[in-house]
C-alpha cells in the first residue's frame, strides 16, 4: 500500500477518492512564492500587480498539475499525465516568466555572461530543439515506465517539463536578452512551428494499436476508460489542449503586434 | 567595489550553474530508465515462441463442472474441447489484477477475426462466490466481453480445482468487513486447442504479449 509520498508517482494500489498529500509539491509552491518575493525585492520593491498575478497564475497551474487529484491520477491514467504535461510545460512557464518583475530583468540584463549564455540557450531554434527533444524523450514508453514508478523519477520528469517549457517560452515572453530581429511575426511562426512538431507523438498516442505505457496499461482501473481509450484521450489532449494553448499565445501575439503597429503609426489625421 | 561584486557574482554564477547541472545529472542517473518486464517476455518468445511461460508435456485441460452465470452446469473440458481456453481464477470486487487481465484479453480478442474469436473460450472462475452472485458475475464480465464465461462453485470445490492446477488456494479475509480482499493466483492459464502443453500468463502480461501469443496458440 502507498504511505506518505513526497511527490506523486505511479501506484499499484487501487485508486481512491481520498485526498493524498504530496509535501514536495507544497514545498515547491512555498519556494516559488519566496522566489517571487526575493525577485521583487531585488527589483526595488516596485508595484507589480500584473506581474504578481501572472507569477501566481503560473504557481497555481503547477500546483494543480502536481498535487492531488491530478498528480495522483497521473499515476493511473495517461490522460491525466498528459494534462500534467500541458500545465507544467505549456501553461506555467510563460506565466512565471511574465511574472518576473521588470527590476529583476534589468538586473539580469546587467550580467553580461549570463546574458551571453541565455542568448545561446534561448535562441529560438535552440529553444525549439530543446523543447522538442524534451517532449519526445519524456514521452518515450521506456522513460515513462522507468521514471513514473518512483517519486524521484516522477519529480525528474516534471522538472524536465518545467525547464523545457521555460526554455521554449523564453524567446517569446522574456525581455532579456533582447532580440530585435525576433519580432511578432516570427514569434507567431515559432509558436506555429511548435503546433506542427507535436503531431508525431500525438499521432502515435491517438492512432497506436496497442497501449504504449506499461504503467498505465497495468494500473488499477479508474472509471470507465480502458488503457486504449485513455491513451487516445491523452493524444487528443496533447494535440487539442496543446494546440489551444499555443494558438491562444499566437492570437495574443497578433493582437499585441496589431496594437503596437497602431501606436507606432500614431492617431489618424483629422479630415 | 563594483568590480569586486561583479567578479564574485561571476564565480557564484558559475558555481550555481555547476551545482544545478550536477544536480540534474544526479537526478537523472538516480532514476532507472528501463522496462524490465519487456525484455523478459520478449526473451521467452525468442526461446519458446511464446511471451507467456510455456509448460510442456502437461496433462490435458482439467475436467471439472461448475455453474455458469445463467445457473446452468458448465463442463469445462467438454465445453472448451478443440478450442483455445483461457482460464482465470479471480473475483469481481478485485480492484486491480482481475479487471486488468480481463480488459487486456477482451481488447486483444476484439482485434482477432470472427473465426479466431469463435475458436477461443475465456473462462473466469470466481474465488468469491459469496459476493459474486450470478447476476453480478454476468454484469461484470459483460463490461469486458459478453462472450466471457463466468463460473461459480463452492469455495472448497474451486480451491480443489486450483490446487489440482498447481495454484495456491484463495485466501478470503472476511474479518476485514464487507469489502474484504481475496488473495488469489494472478495468472491466466492458456490451454491450446490440441492440449499437450499450457502457457502461463502472470500479472504484468500486456496487450502486446496477448497479441503476439493468441494467434500462435490458436494454431496449435
Amino acid at each position: 500500500m502507498s504511505g506518505l509520498q513526497w511527490w506523486c508517482s505511479a501506484q499499484t494500489a487501487a485508486w481512491t477518492s481520498n485526498p493524498r498529500p504530496f509535501p514536495g509539491v507544497w514545498v515547491l509552491v512555498v519556494l516559488l512564492a519566496v522566489l517571487h518575493w526575493s525577485l521583487r525585492r531585488a527589483g526595488g520593491g516596485e508595484r507589480i500587480q500584473k506581474e504578481t498575478r501572472a507569477w501566481f497564475g503560473g504557481v497555481l497551474a503547477l500546483w494543480i498539475a502536481l498535487d492531488w487529484p491530478v498528480g495522483a491520477l497521473a499515476g493511473y491514467l495517461a490522460s491525466a499525465h498528459m494534462l500534467q504535461y500541458l500545465l507544467t510545460a505549456l501553461v506555467a512557464p510563460p506565466l512565471l516568466l511574465l511574472g518576473v518583475p521588470a527590476g529583476a530583468w534589468r538586473r539580469l540584463a546587467s550580467r553580461a555572461r549570463t546574458v551571453r549564455a541565455l542568448r545561446f540557450l534561448t535562441h529560438p531554434l535552440i529553444a525549439l530543439a530543446i523543447f522538442q527533444v524534451t517532449l519526445y524523450y519524456t514521452h518515450l514508453p521506456s522513460v515513462v515506465d522507468g521514471l513514473m514508478v518512483t517519486p524521484l523519477g516522477s519529480f525528474a520528469l516534471d522538472t524536465l517539463w518545467l525547464l523545457g517549457g521555460l526554455v521554449f517560452w523564453w524567446p517569446v515572453v522574456a525581455p532579456v536578452p533582447q532580440r530585435p530581429g525576433f519580432g511578432y511575426p516570427l514569434k507567431m511562426g515559432y509558436l506555429f512551428l511548435c503546433t506542427l512538431v507535436n503531431t508525431l507523438p500525438y499521432a502515435f498516442l491517438t492512432f497506436g494499436e496497442l497501449p504504449f505505457y506499461g504503467i498505465y496499461e497495468l494500473a488499477p482501473p479508474v472509471g470507465i476508460l480502458g488503457p486504449r481509450e485513455d491513451q487516445q484521450l491523452a493524444g487528443l489532449l496533447m494535440k487539442v489542449g496543446g494546440g489551444l494553448i499555443l494558438w491562444t499565445a499566437i492570437t495574443i501575439q497578433f493582437f499585441v503586434w496589431f496594437r503596437r503597429e497602431g501606436e507606432a503609426e500614431g492617431p489618424a489625421p483629422a479630415a | 567595489m563594483k568590480r569586486v561584486r561583479r567578479s564574485t557574482g561571476g564565480v557564484a554564477g558559475r558555481a550555481h550553474a555547476i551545482v544545478v547541472f550536477t544536480a540534474c545529472l544526479g537526478l537523472l542517473s538516480a532514476c532507472r530508465v528501463e522496462a524490465p518486464e519487456r525484455s523478459e517476455a520478449e526473451e521467452r518468445a525468442r526461446t519458446t515462441g511464446y511471451r507467456g511461460i510455456l509448460l510442456e508435456d502437461t496433462d490435458p485441460r482439467p475436467d471439472f463442472v461448475l455453474t455458469d452465470a445463467r445457473g446452468e452446469a458448465f463442463d469445462f473440458r467438454a465445453e472448451t474441447e478443440g478450442k483455445l481456453a483461457l482460464l482465470f481464477f479471480g473475483y469481481t470486487f478485485c480492484p486491480d489484477v482481475c479487471p486488468v487481465h480481463m480488459a487486456s484479453i477482451a481488447a486483444v480478442k476484439r482485434d482477432l477475426s470472427v473465426e479466431e474469436q469463435r475458436r477461443m473460450s475465456i473462462v473466469f472462475v470466481t474465488v468469491d462466490p459469496e459476493r459474486d452472485t450470478p447476476e453480478r458475475l454476468r454484469e461484470w464480465l459483460s463490461n469486458f466481453d459478453p462472450s466471457f464465461v463466468g463460473l461459480r462453485g463452492t469455495e472448497a470445490r474451486v480451491d480443489s480445482i486450483m490446487l489440482g492446477l498447481g495454484l495456491p488456494a484463495a485466501i478470503r479475509d472476511t474479518t476485514a468487513g464487507p469489502d474484504y480482499p481475496v488473495g488469489h493466483a494472478s495468472q491466466v492459464i492458456a490451454f491450446p486447442p490440441g492440449d499437450g502443453f499450457r502457457v502461463i500468463y502472470p500479472f504484468g502480461t500486456r496487450q502486446a504479449d496477448w497479441k503476439h501469443d493468441l494467434p500462435r496458440l490458436l494454431k496449435k
